[in-house]
């Protein structure tokens, strides 16, 4: 055992030969890094759902749908409102900042599907090469629509993985010729199974084609019922929809005061966000527990000072018996080092264990992750060496002589 | 072992200047027991001090073991103090929350290597007759028990001197004549003794006496007929037994 060790060993002796002492010293820090640490868990769970929610859904997405407010939400099937146009979706692309991909969609309900004997009827999209991005559709096998079949008009298709599986069984889509309507179409593609989103929409009982394709060979109209919008920032993401509210209106001609004839959607889970990383609270409770982890200590520093006046006659000893004076600083650093990681974790474990009481009572997500008590080691390591080196250095600088002559207490 | 030449010691507080120690000259032989007896004033504590390494003289030479002592830097005479000199002191100044063992160990705490320092205080605990006690706390030891420990804790480094600042001085009569008795029979096992005291009968347990007075040596001799604390031990025992009836 090494001289460092040994110290050690009587720091942590003379720690637990007064429990109460070293237990009032670690409270600050205990309270302090319990609320630090219940902020960060609640933080992270928050953001960890919020991430969830915008991974199913596109936190990047705006979307323009053709009518006006009102028109949208009308119980409709297959709207016919003749406002949107493959151009507005080119004009966006080429107008604005901050667009990463651009996409006109079409729609139409009960087309028949026919494969050999096998016969479905499903929805058929029209829309362009970057759709399955905006939209994270993968592709599980083949592959998705590309420029030149949009340019070309090819009558190529990708299924939904659940019109894929009624129409092939088990037997390998990729290449056969379907028929949509009097079309045939060669299978490209199939998605990945998606399951039923939260809006209620299927997205495994599709087809999707060339916008090109199901404009003007299988529908026979140019309007769109939507244009999907993919954001490089999505915290620009009110600003770039403002401005294509702005192009929108300018193209379509509609004059100031008049409603739009068209719709810009928002994902609201993107104002939730920024509600919740900007809350207030948060910035209170670190706030508290930095003042908890400063009164903490503070009271570090007190108690060592007066362990240092109570403990005279023992430096003075350990001077004369042979102590430096920075083995006597390091004892009394090991000490304040010793009680604040521990109270550091204790209030870590506290932590984590009101964030988990908060979640399982339903106020609250929590997550817990090393991070917290990385921060608490730090954050006590630190506050043991600023508010532990004065009373250690007062400890180190006495002059064993007068020491030992002390009165006693 | 000691040489000490023309030591000074001053103190300035403000304008005022004490002078404590005003030339003071001796050696001490390796194997000797010294006592270094004055009254109160006369510079014996600092003079104490001094030659612990505690306290730098203003002028003069001090060797110890052929260590100049006044040019040593701090952790030098820390090291010193660690591994040359053994404290034995009025008031022990035992660490209340450790036993017996933990006391006499703490030296070994600073002292670098490793290892053997728990067989190494056994022994030293058992040479003070203090074996089974030796996970006892201070409070659960008598006084002379307890300077016994403080001893042991001085005997722990294998010293080449041990200095006493009046161990007697808080203890009983028995008490005392039994720490002087353990300090004898260091003394005929060839240890190296100083011992500070203001009290003459004490001092002449010693072999050679110092006597300092108003900062100078007054007289150094000899003592004649040195007291043995083991038979003065015997002398009360009979003399409490003959007390009683029959």
């Amino acid at each position: 055992m090494n001289r460092s060790m040994r110290l050690l060993q009587q720091a942590g002796d003379s720690l637990m030969s007064n429990r109460l002492r070293s237990f009032l010293m670690m409270l600050g820090l205990i309270i302090g890094i319990a609320s630090l640490t219940a902020v960060i868990c609640i933080g992270q769970g928050t953001r960890a759902r919020i991430m969830e929610m915008v991974a199913k859904q596109g936190w990047d997405l705006i979307m323009i749908r053709a009518g006006s407010a009102k028109q949208v939400f009308a119980p409709t099937t297959d709207r016919t409102i003749a406002s949107l146009m493959e151009a507005d979706a080119q004009a966006i692309e080429a107008g604005l900042g901050n667009i990463r991909y651009v996409s006109p969609v079409q729609n139409q309900r009960g087309w028949e599907v026919i494969y050999g004997d096998q016969s479905v009827k499903t929805r058929i999209f029209g829309v362009g090469p970057t759709w399955h991005h905006i939209r994270r559709r993968p592709v599980e096998r083949g592959e998705f629509l590309n420029q030149s079949d949009v340019v070309n008009m090819t009558r190529v298709a990708v299924l939904g993985f659940r019109t894929a599986k009624m129409l092939f069984g088990p037997a390998d889509p990729i290449g056969q010729t379907i028929r949509i309507g009097s079309e045939a179409f060669q299978v490209k593609g199939v998605f990945v199974e998606a399951g039923i989103a939260p809006g209620g929409d299927d997205w495994d009982d599709r087809i999707v084609i060339p916008i090109t394709t199901s404009s003007r060979r299988l529908f026979g109209r140019l309007y769109l019922e939507q244009i999907v919008v993919q954001v490089r920032d999505a915290r620009k993401l009110p600003q770039t929809a403002e401005q294509i509210r702005k192009l929108l209106r300018g193209r379509h001609q509609i004059r100031a005061g008049a409603e739009d004839d068209f719709f810009v959607r928002e994902p609201e889970d993107v104002k939730e966000a920024a509600l919740v990383t900007s809350s207030t609270l948060t910035a209170l409770l670190i706030a508290i527990s930095g003042i908890s982890m400063l009164v903490g200590g503070v009271v570090i520093m007190n108690l060592m000072l007066i362990s240092v006046s109570q403990r005279v006659h023992e430096i003075g000893l350990r001077l004369t018996v042979g102590a430096r004076r920075r083995d006597i600083l390091r004892q009394f650093l090991f000490e304040a080092l010793f009680v604040a990681l521990v109270g550091g974790l204790l209030g870590a474990a506290g932590g984590v264990g009101v964030a988990s009481l908060l979640a399982g009572a339903g106020v609250a997500v929590s997550k817990i992750t090393w991070i917290p008590f990385v921060i608490s080691i730090a954050a006590c390591s630190l506050v043991a060496v600023v508010f532990g080196l004065y009373p250690a250095r007062k400890a180190s600088r006495l002059d064993p002589v007068m020491a030992l002559r002390e009165k006693r207490m | 072992m000691i040489e000490i030449e023309n030591i000074t010691k001053k103190y300035t507080k403000g304008a005022i200047v004490t002078e404590v120690l005003k030339g003071i000259s001796f050696r001490v032989e390796h194997g000797e027991f010294v006592a270094i007896m004055g009254p109160s004033g006369s510079g014996k504590t600092t003079l104490m001090n001094i030659l612990g390494g505690l306290d730098k003289p203003t002028g003069g030479a001090y060797r110890l073991d052929g260590v100049d002592m006044v040019r040593a830097g701090e952790d030098e005479l820390s090291r010193i103090r660690n591994r040359k000199i053994g404290f034995v002191f009025q008031q022990f100044y035992l660490l209340d929350r450790a036993d017996a063992m933990k006391n006499v160990m703490l030296p070994l705490i600073y002292a670098d290597g490793n290892g053997g320092g728990a067989g190494r205080a056994e022994k030293v605990l058992a040479a003070v007759g203090l074996a089974a006690r030796k996970h006892h706390s201070p409070a659960e030891l008598s006084g002379g028990e307890q300077q016994r420990v403080a001893i042991a804790r001085a005997l722990v480094t294998d010293p080449v001197i041990l200095l006493a600042d009046e161990p007697t001085g808080n203890l009983d009569i028995r008490n005392g004549l039994e720490v002087l008795a353990i300090f004898q029979r260091l003394h005929r096992e060839g240890r190296t003794l100083a011992m500070i005291t203001h009290d003459r009968a004490v001092a002449e347990h010693a072999r050679r006496l110092i006597v300092l007075k108003d900062g100078r040596v007054a007289d150094d001799q000899p003592v004649h007929q040195p007291r043995d604390a083991e038979t003065e031990l015997r002398l009360m025992d009979q003399a409490a037994s003959g007390a009683e009836p029959g």
